[in-house]
């Protein structure tokens, strides 16, 4: 039983962080623009699919397909930005129809692209199991994005709190006016946090490809879960992602060890209930008053 | 005056011209019906969206407890169709109430703490085999019956049905909004402190609305259930309920009476009628385009844009 | 003005589908897009297959087949049977998925005409009282085989790894009342389709149940997830089995490093040996069509085409179209397909469908039970990793 639940527990951390990875791009942009960007979750799988053709036409590996992955769906996020910026009224409730549009248009667009087998890397060591002290079982790529994925919840932290750009992120989101007077250009900072989550969402996809199965049809359900991490950690909470995405990995996993696969959404949306209930605002949400 | 001529042509259009025209061909009626159930969805998404200021990601919830509470009624209590699709809006309205603790939440936490309701409802209907058949579901719902001689299980015949609940659906919305609580909900998420000294209790007013809401989308799923007659929980409770509904109202216009039912004809009947006839497969790919261009051209909705353009009655439709 | 500019536009789709009057329309309702995707792109390959060869070789008649996608969506697929009908359809074929058979049959028999799909499993589906309805493959067939293997390989415990949708849990219930009844172990493992890590499950399997085999009944994407997780615990199991999309040419092409010695359902081995003239010219026409081996799909597509086609036309030709001809053509003969005898009962159901049970074997799929059609002896025990 022992061995059981360490695994268990060690499996949702390593999902955790995973999940994190997923996350990271949306709550940036919704904590720092209240934008929902709905297709956010097929940002992550065009990358993935950018890797998958790196690596079959071209036999790369999937991590080298990252600098291209980076470009087309960094670019792809800022040409979603320019549009969002049109919107002239009512920017929060008209982004989800215009983000809803570009994420209906992607996943037809990877279907038609792609087609609509399913894909996964072959690249024998990223899928090599690892064994820590006989006990505790894992694939390579499930250690090495887990590493990459806290590496890059602490940069993105430090970027926004600590970095100068990331300060006036900050300072554009709180007070735009405020930030325009201040001699920061609110375009230019939110452009940038778009790129950013794009490169976010590409080294999210390349984890996604080289450690699970990708299908034109897998978008949807990669942004409700990047959503609801981003939620259950608070609005513009960077750590509380990670604390979040781990929470509901290791829910789930246990769930499943302990009692059965089939009910690990149910565990994990009733802890998100009980979460946000009891907190209001998500794990590290600030309770502030809107207006 | 101008407004009363107008819903008179659109009734009578819509009991008439539309099934004189159309009425022999089941596909055309068909379609109409899927989109008209859209529809209805919509309409109560939008009162607890204009009304309550609560945009929740959640009302397939309701959708598909209407829908399993009427089939099984009919089913196991031999419950006659319509008697049966009323239980259903009931039960979802019941239902809505376990959802209340979430009224505290705002904005996105609401959104989301509903979606996560709608999740937990699927699970469960894949679980509790003993009542829903599982994932296996529903097959031969009772149809829809035949009353002094027509058949309302017929194509036409369902369309006249979930016409008319739609019509109702924007009724009640339309009372609702014009009691001294539905201008008070509006005035409260302009500013929650004006309700506050007003002395309104702003929750209470929320939680009938949700109820209200909840019921309205519970009838359209009971409708669906016995018009295809057929359930599955991921069917019943398919995310796909809830964002088209979104779509359709924003697109429309959620903020109007009629945008919502306006905006589901729309998307749905465009799609289905012209894109799928231009492109067979793939063509949401038109309508993701279509949506994106809407919003950034007319981010008002649709019907507030058509009516800016009709100047005369700009002032009616666009601030109601 | 708009009910104008609608009908126009009615007018305009609708008036594609006027053919030529010699030629017999069929309607083939089918998932090109949405989560069915996959599977509806396969059969409607086999079908557009069977429309060539019955096209070139029956010499009386032709047929155009009209294909409408359905978006995997139960209101869609039913909108598209009507559709094809006012298209002047005779018969109605495609359709993956119970859930979207269900609703576009119950159309079907509503206007009296035919349904033929490959696509659905459910026990249900044959149990409505249609009388137009017909399928050539269903739950017990999977469940048969992957149970009759068992029992040639003499395996007494199992854990059943399945997913709770409709069709897989309806598989794995019908395998787990066989084995309990003839005394074996079960233990079952339903998943909810979104789950992508295996190894808690693998985990539970390795150390509690220690069965002799591991049955799987899933989806590719499902197939890959729970083989990676194996591979990395190494459960002490003899045989790793599962059911439908597993034991194919592309699995092995894909994900080669997984499959070797997994067990499958498959009507044929591969490389196929086509040896009956029939069989050739499929697989010839097959292979000038898509440029690939056909697999599973696309031989059901065929079959279920090939059948509907010869039946309409055997209507065609009595003049019994509108009073039964086809249904009566279909009932009232065994008829001798690429995937053996089919010989449909009073509720549509094909009584005479069973898989056979296939291998991975270094790149071949080989066919090990039954022991009439095996092309090649079981590797047993062996497991992939």
């Amino acid at each position: 039983m022992f061995d059981l639940v360490a695994q268990s527990v060690f499996s949702g951390l390593l999902a955790g962080a995973y999940y994190a990875l997923i996350a990271l791009g949306l709550a940036l942009v919704f904590g720092t623009m209240r934008i929902i960007n709905l297709a956010h979750g097929e940002l992550v799988l065009l990358a993935g699919y950018i890797a998958y053709t790196a690596e079959s036409r071209f036999g790369l590996d999937p991590l080298a397909a990252l600098p291209a992955a980076i470009i087309i769906v960094a670019l792809t996020s800022v040409i979603i930005y320019l549009l969002l910026t049109r919107i002239r009224v009512d920017r929060e409730i008209n982004s989800l129809i215009l983000t809803f549009g570009i994420a209906i248009m992607l996943t037809n667009g990877i279907l038609m692209i792609w087609s609509a087998d399913i894909r996964s890397t072959t690249s024998g060591w990223y899928l090599d199991s690892i064994i820590i002290g006989d006990t505790l079982f894992a694939m390579n790529t499930e250690i090495l994005f887990a590493v990459i994925g806290v590496l890059v919840v602490g940069a993105v932290w430090w970027w926004l709190s600590k970095s100068w750009y990331g300060r006036a992120l900050r300072a554009v989101s709180s007070n735009r006016d405020a930030a325009k007077l201040m001699g920061i250009d609110p375009r230019t900072t939110e452009i940038l946090s778009f790129a950013v989550a794009g490169l976010l969402a590409s080294i999210a996809g390349i984890a996604l490809y080289s450690g699970k199965v990708i299908e034109p049809s897998l978008g949807h359900s990669l942004t409700i879960k990047a959503f609801i991490i981003t939620v259950l950690a608070g609005l513009g909470s960077v750590p509380g992602v990670l604390i979040g995405a781990v929470l509901i990995g290791v829910a789930e996993s246990l769930t499943a060890t302990l009692w059965s696969s089939a009910l690990q959404g149910l565990v994990s949306m009733l802890l998100f209930l009980i979460v946000l209930l009891v907190m209001p605002s998500g794990l590290f949400g600030r309770t502030r008053r809107r207006g | 005056m101008m407004k009363y001529l107008s819903l008179i042509i659109i009734l009578a259009g819509a009991y008439l011209a539309v099934p004189l025209q159309f009425g022999g061909n089941d596909y055309v009626i068909g379609i109409v019906v899927s989109a008209l159930t859209i529809a209805g969805i919509a309409v109560a998404w939008a009162m607890l969206g204009n009304l309550g200021g609560m945009i929740s990601f959640g009302h397939s919830a309701f959708f598909g407890v209407g829908a399993y509470g009427s089939a099984l009624l009919a089913m196991n209590a031999g419950l006659p169709v319509f008697p049966s699709i009323l239980a259903g809006g009931v039960i979802a309205g019941v239902v809505s109430i376990l959802t209340m603790p979430t009224l505290r939440l705002r904005g996105p936490y609401f959104a989301l703490a509903m979606l996560a309701f709608a999740e937990i409802f699927r699970i469960l209907a894949i679980e509790m085999r003993w009542l829903t058949n599982g994932s296996g579901g529903l097959l031969s719902i009772p149809r829809l019956p035949t009353v002094f001689g027509f058949d309302f299980g017929s194509r036409l015949g369902g369309y006249f049905v979930v016409l008319t609940l739609v019509l109702l659906t924007v009724f009640v919305y339309w009372l609702i909004r014009n009691r001294p609580e539905g201008l008070a909900l509006r005035a409260m998420h302009d500013s929650e402190d004006a309700t506050l000294v007003v002395g309104v209790n702003a929750t209470r007013l929320k939680a009938a609305v949700l109820v209200v809401s909840a019921f309205l989308t519970g009838i359209m799923g009971a409708f669906n259930a016995h018009y295809i007659n057929f359930l599955e929980p991921d069917y019943a409770f398919n995310g796909s309920w809830t964002t088209l509904a979104i779509v359709a109202a924003i697109f429309g216009g959620y903020k109007t009476l009629w945008g919502p039912v306006a905006g589901a004809l729309i998307v749905y009947l465009v799609d289905q009628f012209v894109f799928k006839a231009i492109m067979p497969s793939g063509h949401q790919l038109i309508l993701g385009g279509l949506l994106a261009a809407i919003v950034i051209f007319s981010p008002s909705g649709l019907l507030p844009w058509l009516a800016s353009r009709f100047r005369k009655e700009a002032g009616d439709a666009a601030h109601p | 003005m708009i009910a104008r500019m609608i009908s126009s536009v009615l007018a305009l789709t609708l008036g594609l589908g006027a053919a030529n009057a010699d030629e017999l329309i069929i309607g083939s309702q089918i998932p090109l897009t949405g989560s069915a995707a996959r599977a509806g792109m396969g059969m409607n390959e086999g079908i557009q297959v069977a429309a060539k060869v019955f096209n070139e070789t029956n010499g009386k008649h032709t047929v155009k087949v009209i294909t409408i996608d359905d978006e995997s969506q139960p209101a869609k697929a039913v909108a598209a049977i009507e559709r094809l009908n006012a298209q002047g359809a005779l018969a109605f074929t495609g359709g993956y998925g119970s859930n979207i058979i269900g609703p576009a049959s119950d159309a079907a028999e509503r206007l009296g005409k035919v349904y033929m799909t490959s696509g659905g499993v459910a026990t249900e589906l044959s149990q409505r009282g249609l009388k137009t309805f017909f399928r050539i493959s269903n739950a017990t067939g999977y469940a048969k085989a992957l149970a009759g293997l068992s029992d040639t390989l003499d395996l007494q415990s199992f854990s059943l790894i399945y997913s709770t949708r409709e069709s897989t849990a309806e598989v794995a219930k019908l395998l787990e009342e066989i084995w309990t009844a003839e005394g074996k172990k079960v233990t079952l493992h339903p998943f909810d389709p979104s789950i992508a890590d295996f190894k808690p499950v693998l985990h539970k399997i390795k150390l509690q149940d220690r069965p002799e085999a591991i049955a799987m009944v899933g989806y590719e994407n499902d197939y890959v997830g729970i083989i990676r997780a194996a591979k990395v615990l190494k459960p002490d199991a003899k045989a790793i089995m599962g059911t439908w999309s597993l034991a194919t040419p592309k699995m092995w092409q894909d994900f080669p490093d997984l499959m070797n010695n997994v067990y499958g359902t498959a009507p044929l081995p591969y490389p196929a040996q086509f040896n009956t003239p029939e069989e050739q010219t499929f697989a010839e026409a097959y292979k000038e069509m898509h440029n690939k081996e056909p697999d599973y799909l696309g031989i059901f597509g065929y079959v279920q085409g090939l059948l509907l086609f010869n039946a309409v036309a055997e209507a065609y030709d009595a003049g019994t179209l509108n009073s039964g001809g086809v249904q009566d053509a279909l009932r009232k003969t065994e008829h001798d397909t690429l995937i053996g005898k089919v010989i449909f009962d009073e509720s549509g159901d094909n009584t005479n469908f069973a898989h056979r049970m296939a291998q991975h074997q270094d790149g071949a799929v080989a066919i090990v039970w039954p022991k009439e059609s095996a092309t090649a002896e079981a590797r047993f025990p062996a497991v992939p990793w």
